[in-house]
């Protein structure tokens, strides 16, 4: 029976208290949803290309090679500038990945989470970088708002999306999580290339969770992390910690560990969480003010890495 | 191990420390911890007793969960009270007054 418990109607939030739940969150976090879009405008949007070349009579720099056969042709070979091409026009498909599991009633992470999914999602939509989804994860992963669907500049979709985070779900499947964006991206990329060719298609998926990720399971994550990085899909993972100096942040958690000593004793060591954490993009929030430009940032050095 | 469990190898449970008691307080930095979900008393006892906690060597702790004596690995305290692994459990504890010879029953 397991496909009819699937199927079984998700427990979801009344519609009304969502409908609530978003005009406030988006009232509240408007001005940091506008920082947070005019920030992004800047990396998102390539302002210039990123190189310069070719040989033009006038231009930006001088092309130093060819400054020789410029004087030994008497001057006459003068194309010895270089001009920065026409950017290629980027676009984005964005997916906002939301934990949906028990531990996110924690510390407020939950709340913290939603808020900063309105901001985000909010700011997206202003900036109109592109395809916008939102997925829920936990036990299983959930489509909440699809990459085709509408933007969020009604309250009514952003509401429908609410809805449908409870945090009771009791686990957390990370990676089933990054499985499922994986082959979403992909099938999108698929759309996105038959529909507008030849537009240079970026991916971003930005993890809202506490952080929480099992033992094993981190692990097993490290090769998807790979897969998706193969697959040219940017993970970013924000951290929501809004417990900092209550002795419960995630920045002072330790795991405990049973060492074996060459003596057969073991010994208790502790070791820091999040040095075994395996998103090497990761941003630690604690107050949503912090959120844009932490994001801003992070990506700002990403992109600069990766278009240099 | 006792057979009956289901838990996945490495599962892990978020516990805080708490305790009445004055001289065996912990700096806030150090009352989260995540242990191995197989844990017990004595497992704990020796977390607390360590160089990276208390560093008070061998006294033997009992634990209070929600009012009484942790018995049992926190898996079966999870188990026992339908609670799922992503639950922090609070963990309370008192120098125990069993004498540690005690210890190998249970
Ligand atoms: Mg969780």
């Amino acid at each position: 029976h397991t496909h009819l418990d699937d199927e079984a109607q998700k427990e979801l939030r009344d519609f009304h208290e969502a409908l609530d739940l978003w005009t406030t969150f988006q009232t509240r976090t408007h001005s940091l949803a506008l920082s947070l879009a005019s920030q992004l405008r800047l990396i998102l949007t390539p302002s210039q290309a990123t190189k310069l070349s070719g040989a033009y009579k006038t231009g930006k720099r001088l092309r130093i090679r060819s400054i020789i056969s410029y004087i030994a042709s008497d001057f006459k070979r003068d194309k010895i500038w270089m001009r920065r091409a026409i950017p290629t026009k980027r676009t984005y498909q964005i997916m906002v990945c939301v934990d949906d599991s028990m531990s996110m009633l924690n510390n407020g992470a939950g709340a913290l989470a939603l808020e900063s999914l309105v901001m985000m999602t909010r700011s997206l939509t202003m900036l109109e970088a592109g395809q916008i989804g939102v997925l829920g994860f936990g036990e299983k992963t959930f489509v909440a708002h699809s990459l085709g669907d509408p933007g969020f500049s009604s309250h009514d979709a952003g509401a429908r999306v609410l809805q449908q985070f409870t945090f009771k779900q009791e686990q957390t499947n990370m990676c089933e999580l990054l499985r499922t964006t994986i082959s979403h991206f992909s099938e999108a990329r698929l759309r996105n290339s038959a529909s507008s060719g030849s537009e240079d298609l970026w991916q971003l998926a930005l993890i809202l969770s506490d952080g929480m990720v099992g033992k094993s399971e981190r692990e097993t994550l490290r090769p998807l992390l790979r897969e998706a990085l193969e697959q040219r899909i940017m993970c970013v993972f924000i951290m929501m910690d809004n417990a900092k100096g209550s002795g419960s942040s995630v920045l002072d958690l330790k795991e405990v560990e049973f060492v074996k000593g060459r003596d057969g004793e073991s010994t208790v060591k502790l070791v820091k969480y999040l040095d075994s954490f395996p998103f090497p993009y990761f941003l630690v929030v604690h107050d949503l003010e912090d959120l844009p430009g932490a994001l801003a940032g992070l990506l700002r050095s990403w992109f600069s890495e990766v278009t240099r | 191990m006792d057979g009956h469990s289901t838990t996945e190898p490495n599962a892990q449970v978020k516990v805080i420390f708490d305790t009445p008691e004055a001289d065996l307080q912990l700096p806030e930095s150090k009352r989260t911890l995540l242990v191995p979900s197989d844990i017990r008393r004595y497992g704990l006892s020796r977390i607390l007793n360590s160089e990276s906690m208390l560093e008070t060597g061998a006294i033997p702790f009992d634990f209070l969960i929600d009012g009484s004596f942790l018995r049992t690995s926190l898996d079966d305290y999870l188990k026992a009270n339908g609670l799922p692994h992503e639950t922090t459990l609070h963990l309370q504890y008192v120098r125990s007054l069993i004498p540690p010879t005690y210890e190998a029953s249970f």
